[in-house]
C-alpha cells in the first residue's frame, strides 16, 4: 500500500512547507489548522496564499498549490479517513499534541501512518499514554527549514513502531520527496540540531569573547571549513535569532547537568536585546546583518560587536584565513584571533560530537550525514576529524585540557574513522571495527562509481566512468563545470570509442551546477585578441560535438541537476532523454551576455517547440515560443518549471533524489538500448522575413516602453533571424540551422557591447544591460 | 669619430605626422600645444644635446666618477653642463606648472630624453631619477611633502634617486632588510644599506632626495610589508635649504662596464630622517610608479643610443673607402669605393635605420597613450589608455633596448677594426647600451610582466587595446592597393602573434611554466608586429612622395618600411615556430648535464 494521499495539521512555515513539498511530489494534501478571523479565511487557507509568495519558492511549480485542500481542524477532521500519512506538525506543546493525536486516531485508517515534526521532544514522551495500535503506526520524521531545499529528514521510530509503516513512510520521504533520511535515537534534539545547536552557540560566544568583528567570524567558521559562506552570524540571521535562545533551552531542559552544551548556554545580552528590539534576523528587521536600502540603492550592514551599532561591512583581512587557503590544519595552527578562534570552536565541537557517537545515532556515518544535510556542511564531523587526522586532534585536544572521547582515542589508534577497502566505503564502529557504511536500496551515486575505479578515459576537462550493464557516465571537471574544448573533444572521442565497449551513455556530475555553459573566458580572450576565426571555430566544434551526440548509434541520457545554463542546457536538449533532478534549473540564458544560442541551442528548442503537439500549428508558434524563452533568458526554477516551459519534453523525466538520480538516469538509458536507433534529421518549415517582422516588431515595442536597450534590440534582432530561418522562407534543414546560428554568434560576438557584456558577467557573475 | 647629430627631422615628422594631434590637444592643459612650438622645443633641445652634453660624452667615459673623502665627483665638464641644463629650464619640461615646470606632454619629453641619451646617456640617468621622485611625490605624496620638494626638482636644484636593491635582494624586493622606525617626533629613521644606486651621490645639486624602500619594525613578511619613504641626503632646514648631513654616506663606487660617467653607489643609512611616502606597506605601488615611468624611459634610451650609433654608422660607411662595388667600381676616379656600396654593409645600416625610426614611432604611440591616461577627463578613456601602456610597457623597455645594443654592436662591425679600439667612439654605445637591457627590471622580466601580468589581466582586456585597433588598421588598410606589399607581410605576423597568444593563454593557465618559457619571444614577436604597424602608419603618411614637401624623406620612409616587411618581419615565424613548441626541451634537460 503507497502513500496516495497526506494530511498535514498545523499550518506553521514548518507545516505549510511540508505540505507545499508533498505537493511537489504529486501527491494530494489536507492542510489543516485552526478556523480564522471571524469570516475570514482559515489559517490553511492563508498559510496557501503566504506558500505562494514565498523567496525561496516552496512550490516548483505553481499549479501545484491545487493539490493542498485547507481545512479548519475542528470541522474537517475526516478529511483525513483516506491519508495514507498524517504529519502533526504542531508547536512544541506536549499537551497540545497529545490533544492532536486523540483526535487523529478517531479519524484515522487502518495502518494509516502517524509522525510528528518535533525538533526536540522525545519520541518516549510523545506515545505516553497512547494506545498501542496508535503507538504502532507512530514515528517522529522531522523535517528542516526550508522543507523543499533541505535534504534533511530525521527520523525515529519507537519499539512498538511496525517495520511495514516505518518502511513505507520512509520509502516515500526518500523515493517521493527526495529526502536524505536519517535514523536517530530518541535523544533530545536529534543529531543535526544538537551538534549544530552547540556548534553555534559556541561560535557565537567565542566570538563575543575574542573580539572578533562579525566578518571575521563567518569568514573563519564558514568556507575554510566546508561551511556554507553565511558562517554563524549569517545563519543565525536565516534561521531567527529568537529561534537560538528556544532551541537551547529546551535542549538544556531535557539533556542531563553533565552535558556540554549546559556549560555553554548562557544567552549573551546582546542576543536578548536583539530580540526584544525586534532585530530577529531576516524575518525582522535585521539581525546580526541587515540590508539597507537609501538613494544609491540596497547594500548590506553589519553590527559592530562592540557598539552595537550597524555600519558597512569590511572584507576580513586575517593572515590565518590566508594560512586557511593551504589546509584546515593550517588555519586551526595559526596564532593570529582568526585561528585561535576556529580551533576554540571546531576542536569543541569536534569533541562534543565524539562524545556522543554512540549515544545519538547507531553510527558515525549517520551523524556525518546528518550534518551534512541539515547544516549543508561539505564535511560532516567525522570527515573533519578524519582531515585533520584523529592524532593530531587528540594532541590538540590534551594540549588544550578538553577531554579525549573514547571514540577518537580508538580512531586515533586505527586509520581514522573512515577507509575505502575494495572499492567500499567502511566506518569504524562501536566496538572499534570497520563496517560497511549502510543505505537505502536503489541509491548509486557517481562518487560510489569512482570508489576504488578508475577512469575508462580523461582528460583536464572530463572524465568517462564505467557505470556498470554497459553504461558509462560522462563527468564534467573543469572549473564550475564550464564546457571547453578539453569537453568537447571527450565527447567526440566518446561518441567513437564507446560503441566497441558498452551500449549507452549518461552525462552527470555531483557538481552543485550541472553547468553554468561554455567556457566565457576562452571567449573573453579570443575576443580581445580579435581572433574571430577561433571564435567561429570554437562555436563550431561545439556544434560539431554535440550533432555527433545526437546520431550517435547509441542513446544518451543527460542526468543535470542544479543550474544547466546556456552550453549546459543545448547540451541535454541534444540527449535522447533528460532524466533532471527536481531541482534543475535550465535555460538558454546567451542573451544575457549579447549572444545567442549557437550550439544548436536555437534549433533543438525549435525543434522541441515544432513537435510538441499541445502548441497551435503552423511555423510561426515554435518561433515565437522559442524566441520568447531565448530572448527573456528564462530560466526554469525547477524541473516541474522546465517541463512546463518546453526545455523537457514527454521523453524526459524526474528523480526527487539526487542520490538516485545516477541510478534512475542509467535504468532510462538502458531502456532505451534494445534496438536504438539514433533520431531522424528534422527539416524545420520557417517563416523567414515576414516571421521575423513579426518578432522585430515585438522587440521595437519592449525597446519603446524602455524595457530593451538598443544592444538588446540588436541581440534580439540576430536571435529572430535565426529563428524565423534567415533570408528564406520554408524548409530548413538542420545543417542550414547551425549555419545561421554560427553567422549571428560570430557577428554578435565582435560587438563591443557583447564584449562588454561578457567581461561583465565574467567579473562580477552578474549579467550587464548595456 | 662622427659627432652627435639629434635625429630632429624624424622627430619632427613624427610630431607632425603621425601623432594623434587631436587627442593631444584635447586634453586639458594642452590647447596651446601647437607643432611650431613643438619644433621649437625639439630644435633647442636637438642643439643643447649636441653642442653640450654630446662633447662631455667621450670624456666622461674616459675619466668616471671619483670617490673623494666620502664624496662623489662626476667627471669634468658634468657640473657646468648640468648647471647649463637646469638653467636652460629642461629638467622642468613635463612638470607641473604649479611647481614651476613647463606642463609639456610626454610625448614632446621623451624625444627630448631621446637626444639627451643619444648625446651622453651617463648624463641622461641623473635627470630621469629626478624625474621619477618628481612624479612619485607628486603622485602619492601628502601636501608638506609636495611643497617642500617638487620645486626645487622641478627646477634642477635637487636631484633625486630610488633606492630598492640590497646586496641580498635584486629582482626579488620581498627579501628587502632595510628598516624604518617610527619616532615619537613624527617621521621615521632609516638604517640600511642599499646598492647599485644610480645618481646615489654627486656633485652636480645642492641636495639629493633618495625614495627608500624599507620595513617598519611590524611591517608582514614580503613584499606586502615594504613602505616608501624620502629621505633628503642633507637634512632640510627650517627654511627649506639644504643643512647638515642626514647620515647617509656612499662608500663606495662601483666601476661598470659602460654609463662610466654616472654615479653607480653603495649607499649606507644610518639613522637618517626619513618621512614616509604614499600609504604604510604600500611602497610597491608608489615604487612602480616610478618604475612604470622609468622603463618606458630606458626604452627610450635604448633608442637613443641607437639613433647615435646610426649616424655614426652612416656617416663612416659614406666616408670609408674600402673595396668596389660588386656591379663594378661607382667612384673609378677614387682607390676604392665607400663601404656604403656593399651589400652586406647596406643590410647592417637598413637594419638598423628600420629598428630605430620603427621603434621610435612605437614609443611615441605609447606616449601619447600615457599623456591621454594622466590628463584625459573621462575615466573610461583614461582606463583604456593606461591599459595600452601598461601593455606595451615591458615591450618598449625590453624591445627598445635590445634594438639599442643590437643597433651598437651593429655599428661596431661596421667600422671594423676602427670601432674595436677606444678612440672613435662607437665601443662606448655597446658598453652603455648594455646596461639598459638589465636595470629596470631585466628584460627577461619584463617578458614575464607581459606574459604573467599584463596578459591575463582581465581575461585579456589589455590586449583589446592593441589587437582591436590593429584590426581595424589591417580592414582598412587592405582597401589602400598601394600598401599591399606592406599589410600582407603586417596581416600574417599579425595572425602569428594572434595563435601565439591564444597558445601561451591557453597553457600558462594549465602550467604558468608554459607561458614562462617562451616568454622572451614571445615578447620579441609582439614588438615586431607593433612596429610593423608603426612602419604601415609612416608608410600610409608618406604614399605619393613626389607630391610631398619633402619627397626624399618620404621616398626612404616607403623604402624603409618596404626593407622592414621583407627582412625584419619575416623573423616573426621562426620565433612563432619556437614559442609554439613550448618548454618541454627547456624543461626535459638534466640540470646535472649543464
Amino acid at each position: 500500500m503507497a502513500i496516495r494521499k497526506v494530511g498535514v495539521i498545523g499550518a506553521g512555515v514548518m507545516g505549510a512547507g511540508i505540505a507545499a513539498h508533498i505537493s511537489n511530489a504529486g501527491i494530494p494534501v489536507v492542510l489543516l489548522d485552526r478556523a480564522g478571523e471571524k469570516g475570514g479565511p482559515s489559517l490553511a487557507q492563508q498559510a496557501i496564499g503566504k506558500l505562494l509568495k514565498s523567496k525561496p519558492a516552496a512550490f516548483m511549480s505553481r499549479h501545484n498549490a491545487r493539490l493542498i485542500t485547507a481545512g479548519v481542524l475542528e470541522q474537517d477532521l475526516e478529511v483525513l479517513a483516506d491519508a495514507d500519512w498524517i504529519i502533526e506538525a504542531v508547536s512544541e506543546d506536549l499537551a497540545l499534541k497529545h490533544s492532536i493525536y486523540r483526535q487523529i486516531a478517531q479519524v484515522r485508517k487502518r495502518g494509516a501512518m502517524v509522525s510528528s515534526n518535533t525538533s526536540t521532544i522525545p519520541l518516549t514522551a510523545l506515545v505516553k499514554g497512547l494506545p498501542r495500535s496508535f503507538q504502532c503506526n507512530f514515528l517522529i520524521t522531522h523535517f528542516f527549514n526550508p522543507p523543499r531545499y533541505m535534504r534533511l529528514l530525521e527520523v525515529v521510530s519507537g519499539e512498538k513502531t511496525s517495520t511495514h509503516g516505518l518502511k513505507k513512510v520512509l520509502q516515500f520521504a526518500d523515493q517521493a520527496l527526495g529526502k536524505g533520511v536519517v535514523h536517530c535515537n530518541d535523544t533530545p534534539g536529534f543529531i543535526a540540531n544538537r551538534i549544530g545547536g552547540f556548534w553555534l552557540q559556541c561560535a557565537l560566544l567565542e566570538a563575543i569573547d575574542l573580539g572578533l568583528t562579525i566578518e571575521e567570524a563567518d569568514a573563519v567558521c564558514g568556507r575554510p571549513m566546508g561551511i556554507p559562506k553565511t558562517g554563524v552570524f549569517g545563519l543565525m540571521d536565516l534561521i531567527g535569532l529568537d529561534l537560538m535562545p528556544r532551541i537551547l533551552s529546551s535542549l538544556c531542559s531535557l539533556l542531563p547537568a553533565s552535558d556540554a552544551l549546559q556549560e555553554i548556554s548562557d544567552i549573551p545580552a546582546l542576543l536578548t536585546g536583539l530580540i526584544e528590539g525586534g532585530y530577529t534576523g531576516r524575518k525582522g528587521k535585521g539581525g546580526f546583518y541587515r540590508l539597507k536600502i537609501s538613494e544609491k540603492g540596497r547594500h548590506k550592514e553589519v553590527l559592530d560587536l562592540q557598539s552595537g551599532e550597524y555600519r558597512c561591512p569590511e572584507k576580513p583581512r586575517l593572515e590565518s584565513l590566508v594560512a586557511a587557503k593551504s589546509s584546515l590544519q593550517a588555519l586551526l595552527e595559526h596564532p593570529d584571533r582568526g585561528g585561535l578562534y576556529a580551533s576554540r570552536v571546531l576542536l569543541r565541537t569536534l569533541a562534543y560530537t565524539t562524545s556522543l557517537a554512540t549515544e545519538i545515532a547507531n553510527d558515525i556515518a549517520t551523524i556525518d550525514q546528518a550534518v551534512r544535510l541539515g547544516y549543508n556542511w561539505r564535511y560532516g564531523p567525522f570527515e573533519l576529524i578524519d582531515q585533520l587526522g584523529a592524532k593530531w586532534l587528540v594532541g590538540r585536544l590534551e594540549g588544550e585540557g578538553i577531554a579525549v572521547p573514547p571514540a577518537l582515542a580508538d580512531a586515533a589508534r586505527s586509520a581514522g574513522f573512515y577507509r575505502e577497502e575494495a572499492g567500499v566505503r567502511e566506518h569504524l564502529n562501536a566496538k572499534g571495527h570497520y563496517q560497511e557504511s549502510a543505505r537505502a536500496d536503489g541509491i548509486y551515486t557517481l562518487s560510489d562509481a569512482k570508489l576504488g575505479a578508475k577512469a575508462v578515459a580523461a582528460n583536464a576537462g572530463a572524465k568517462l566512468w564505467d557505470i556498470g550493464d554497459g553504461v558509462l557516465c560522462l563527468e564534467f571537471c573543469s572549473k564550475m563545470n564550464s564546457l571547453d574544448p578539453d569537453i568537447l573533444g571527450m565527447l567526440m572521442q566518446t561518441v567513437a570509442d564507446l560503441p566497441k565497449s558498452h551500449q549507452a551513455l549518461v552525462i552527470h556530475n555531483e557538481g552543485t551546477n550541472f553547468s553554468v555553459g561554455a567556457n566565457l573566458g576562452l571567449l573573453l580572450f579570443a575576443s580581445n585578441i580579435a581572433a574571430w576565426s577561433e571564435v567561429e571555430g570554437l562555436v563550431k566544434a561545439g556544434q560539431d560535438a554535440y550533432t555527433a551526440l545526437k546520431y550517435a548509434p547509441f542513446p544518451v541520457v543527460g542526468a543535470p541537476a542544479g543550474m544547466a545554463l546556456g552550453g549546459g542546457c543545448e547540451l541535454l536538449l541534444h540527449c535522447d532523454a533528460i532524466q533532471a533532478h527536481s531541482e534543475t534549473y535550465m535555460g538558454l540564458v546567451e542573451t544575457g551576455v549579447g549572444l545567442v544560442p549557437a550550439w544548436g541551442g536555437c534549433k533543438e528548442l525549435l525543434g522541441r517547440m515544432s513537435r510538441n503537439p499541445r502548441r497551435p500549428r503552423g511555423p510561426i508558434p515554435p518561433v515565437q515560443g522559442a524566441f520568447e524563452l531565448i530572448a527573456e533568458a528564462r530560466v526554469s526554477t525547477s524541473a516541474a518549471e522546465a517541463q512546463e516551459g518546453g526545455f523537457l519534453g514527454p521523453r524526459d523525466r524526474v528523480s526527487m533524489n539526487p542520490e538516485r538520480l545516477l541510478a534512475d538516469a542509467k535504468a532510462l538509458a538502458l531502456s532505451l538500448a534494445p534496438k536504438y536507433k539514433p533520431p531522424e534529421p528534422f527539416v524545420f518549415q520557417l517563416p523567414g522575413p515576414s516571421g521575423r517582422a513579426a518578432l522585430e516588431l515585438a522587440i521595437k515595442s519592449f525597446h519603446r516602453r524602455g524595457l530593451a536597450t538598443d544592444h538588446d534590440v540588436r541581440v534580439a534582432g540576430k536571435l529572430a533571424w535565426v529563428l524565423s530561418g534567415g533570408d528564406q522562407e520554408g524548409p530548413c534543414t538542420e545543417t542550414q540551422l547551425l549555419a545561421l546560428e554560427r553567422a549571428a554568434f560570430v557577428e554578435l560576438a565582435r560587438h563591443p557591447d557583447t564584449i562588454t557584456r561578457v567581461e561583465y558577467m565574467l567579473e562580477n557573475g552578474k549579467p550587464l544591460r548595456n | 669619430m662622427a659627432d652627435y647629430k639629434a635625429p630632429l627631422t624624424d622627430m619632427q615628422y613624427l610630431f607632425r605626422e603621425i601623432l594623434p594631434w587631436e587627442t593631444l590637444q584635447e586634453l586639458p592643459g594642452y590647447q596651446e600645444l601647437d607643432t611650431e612650438l613643438a619644433d621649437a622645443v625639439l630644435e633647442e633641445g636637438a642643439r643643447f644635446s649636441e653642442e653640450v652634453l654630446a662633447p662631455v660624452n667621450r670624456s666622461g667615459d674616459e675619466q668616471g666618477c671619483r670617490l673623494e673623502a666620502g664624496r662623489v665627483h662626476t667627471p669634468e665638464g658634468f657640473p657646468d653642463a648640468y648647471q647649463r641644463y637646469a638653467r636652460g629650464g629642461w629638467p622642468a619640461i613635463n612638470c607641473d606648472p604649479e611647481h614651476g615646470g613647463q606642463g609639456l606632454p610626454r610625448t614632446l619629453s621623451f624625444l627630448l630624453e631621446e637626444m639627451v641619451c643619444g648625446a651622453n646617456l651617463s648624463f641622461g640617468i641623473y635627470q630621469l631619477l629626478t624625474q621619477g621622485a618628481y612624479h612619485a611625490i607628486n603622485i602619492h605624496g601628502s601636501e608638506e611633502l609636495k611643497s617642500t620638494y617638487l620645486e626645487a626638482l622641478a627646477s634642477g636644484r635637487w636631484a633625486g634617486t630610488m633606492c630598492l636593491t640590497e646586496p641580498q635582494s635584486g629582482t626579488d624586493l620581498g627579501l628587502l632588510r632595510s628598516r624604518a622606525t617610527p619616532i615619537e617626533a613624527g617621521g621615521y629613521r632609516l638604517t640600511g644599506s642599499k646598492i647599485f644606486i644610480s645618481a646615489g651621490d654627486h656633485d652636480l645639486t645642492e641636495n639629493i632626495i633618495h625614495l627608500v624602500l624599507a620595513r617598519t619594525p611590524d611591517a608582514p613578511a614580503g613584499v606586502r610589508g615594504i613602505s616608501l619613504f624620502v629621505v633628503p641626503a642633507r637634512q632640510l632646514n627650517e627654511d627649506g635649504s639644504p643643512g647638515k648631513d642626514n647620515g647617509i654616506s656612499c662608500s663606495a663606487l662601483e666601476h661598470k662596464m659602460g654609463i662610466r660617467a654616472s654615479s653607480t653607489c653603495v649607499l649606507s643609512f644610518e639613522d637618517a630622517q626619513a618621512e614616509l611616502l604614499g600609504e604604510l606597506h604600500g611602497g610597491l605601488r608608489g615604487m612602480f610608479t616610478m618604475m612604470n615611468l622609468a622603463r618606458l624611459s630606458v626604452g627610450v634610451q635604448g633608442i637613443g643610443i641607437a639613433g647615435a650609433a646610426y649616424h655614426a654608422a652612416v656617416t663612416y660607411a659614406r666616408e670609408r673607402l674600402q673595396g668596389r662595388d660588386l656591379h663594378g667600381a661607382r667612384f673609378p676616379e677614387q682607390a676604392a669605393d665607400p663601404l656604403m656600396v656593399h651589400p652586406d654593409i647596406r643590410r647592417m645600416l637598413l637594419t638598423m635605420r628600420a629598428w630605430t625610426e620603427g621603434a621610435r614611432a612605437l614609443i611615441l604611440r605609447v606616449a601619447a597613450a600615457l599623456d591621454v591616461s594622466l590628463e584625459h577627463p573621462d575615466p573610461e578613456c583614461r582606463r583604456d589608455n593606461h591599459e595600452f601602456v601598461s601593455l606595451m610597457t615591458p615591450i618598449v623597455k625590453s624591445l627598445c633596448t635590445d634594438i639599442g645594443f643590437d643597433v651598437a654592436n651593429l655599428a661596431v662591425q661596421i667600422y671594423g677594426g676602427h670601432g674595436y679600439i677606444r678612440e672613435n667612439g662607437v665601443e662606448q654605445y655597446v658598453r652603455d647600451a648594455r646596461i639598459t637591457q638589465i636595470y629596470e627590471g631585466a628584460n627577461g622580466i619584463q617578458a614575464l610582466d607581459l606574459v604573467g601580468r599584463k596578459l591575463p589581466e582581465h581575461t585579456g582586456r589589455n590586449l583589446r587595446h592593441f589587437f582591436h585597433p590593429l584590426q581595424a588598421n589591417l580592414e582598412s588598410w587592405q582597401q589602400e592597393p598601394q600598401l599591399q606589399q606592406l599589410v600582407e607581410p603586417l596581416a600574417k605576423a599579425f595572425g602569428r602573434l594572434q595563435r601565439a597568444t591564444a597558445q601561451l593563454a591557453l597553457k600558462g593557465l594549465q602550467d604558468p611554466v608554459q607561458a614562462a618559457a617562451p616568454a622572451s619571444e614571445y615578447l620579441r614577436l609582439f614588438g615586431l608586429v607593433a612596429i610593423g604597424q608603426s612602419w604601415v602608419q609612416m608608410a600610409e603618411s608618406c604614399l605619393q612622395p613626389e607630391s610631398q614637401p619633402n619627397p626624399a624623406f618620404c621616398q626612404a620612409k616607403l623604402d624603409t618600411a618596404s626593407f622592414y616587411m621583407r627582412h625584419i618581419l619575416p623573423l616573426s615565424s621562426g620565433l612563432f615556430a619556437s614559442i609554439m613548441a613550448g618548454a618541454d626541451a627547456l624543461e626535459a634537460f638534466d640540470e646535472d648535464a649543464f
